[in-house]
């Protein structure tokens, strides 16, 4: 009879598995339809949520894009920087 | 110069010659930047411009945003370069020089050969556009010490037209973004 595995850390796994942040840095320089249409095309999100996310990052100087792990987080600034968006990754909870 | 929608996903418009000779020069200065560019070691004497162009990646972190640049920044400064090799390309030929000793008469004259020329551009180019005009954006907005406000802080003899250029620049990325997007 196969033991049991201990009930695995849940908080812990969750923790290790999403602990890094995109955000995405208000800049002077590119346009409010240019930064909306980079978001809905790379994260696929709806029109609405692009243009949230844009105005977030207009108004408040910074917006969260995306969660995960900090791998997924380093591609997902690599790509920001390719199309010219202000993009660092953190800790979720930094 | 205004993008419209066109068959199989396409979009098109019209340059003024000058636009397109504009554009051109941009471009190339721009290919000329990149390739200079020491991705490895953006030293204090990098062109200000690269900085913005290959931003850190980690704020507060200068070692964890030099590890995640040694990994980037040469695979972005080739896409770069090859995006704006794109936009030269779709701009056609390289007109030849003028025979003329008077080298700027072309411009001055609207003539029969000064019609615009039509650009036709497929989604991979568009996105290559898109980007360029992006990256000549950031870099004239370095030029121009354009400060969080948006408003350029240089005043010579030469910002006013940087200025023009670049809020051409502007409007060319705004009339493709919208012609895409229907």
């Amino acid at each position: 009879m196969p033991k049991t595995v201990e009930r695995p850390d849940l908080q812990e796994t969750v923790s290790l598995d999403r602990p890094w942040i995109t955000i995405v840095w208000d800049d002077p320089v590119n346009l409010m339809s240019y930064v909306a249409y980079v978001f809905r095309s790379y994260f696929g999100v709806t029109a609405e949520e692009a243009e949230r996310l844009m105005l977030q990052v207009h108004n408040t100087g910074r917006a969260v894009v995306a969660t995960g792990n900090r791998e997924a987080m380093e591609r997902h600034v690599e790509a920001m920087h390719g199309y010219g968006l202000w993009a660092t990754l953190a800790r979720a909870d930094s | 110069m205004q993008f419209e929608p066109s068959a199989e996903g396409r979009v098109s418009a019209h340059f003024e010659l000058v636009e397109v000779g504009l554009l051109r020069l941009a471009t190339s200065q721009l290919v000329e930047l990149l390739e200079a560019a020491d991705a490895h070691a953006p030293g204090p004497t990098a062109d200000p411009a690269l900085k913005r162009l290959l931003p850190d990646a980690y704020r507060g972190d200068p070692e964890a945003a030099a590890e995640f640049r040694r990994f980037t920044a040469g695979d972005l400064l080739d896409r770069k370069v090859l995006n704006a090799k794109v936009v030269l390309a779709t701009l056609g030929e390289e007109p030849l020089d003028p025979i003329s000793d008077e080298p700027d008469e072309a411009l001055l004259h609207d003539s029969p050969d000064d019609a615009p020329l039509a650009i036709v551009l497929d989604p991979p180019d568009v996105q290559s556009w898109l980007r360029t005009l992006t990256d000549l954006r950031l870099t004239l907005a370095e030029r121009l010490d354009i400060g969080p406000d948006g408003r350029p802080r240089r005043d010579d003899d030469e910002a006013p037209f940087l200025r023009d250029v670049y809020e051409w620049f502007g409007m060319v990325q705004e009339s493709l973004v919208y012609a895409i997007d229907v």
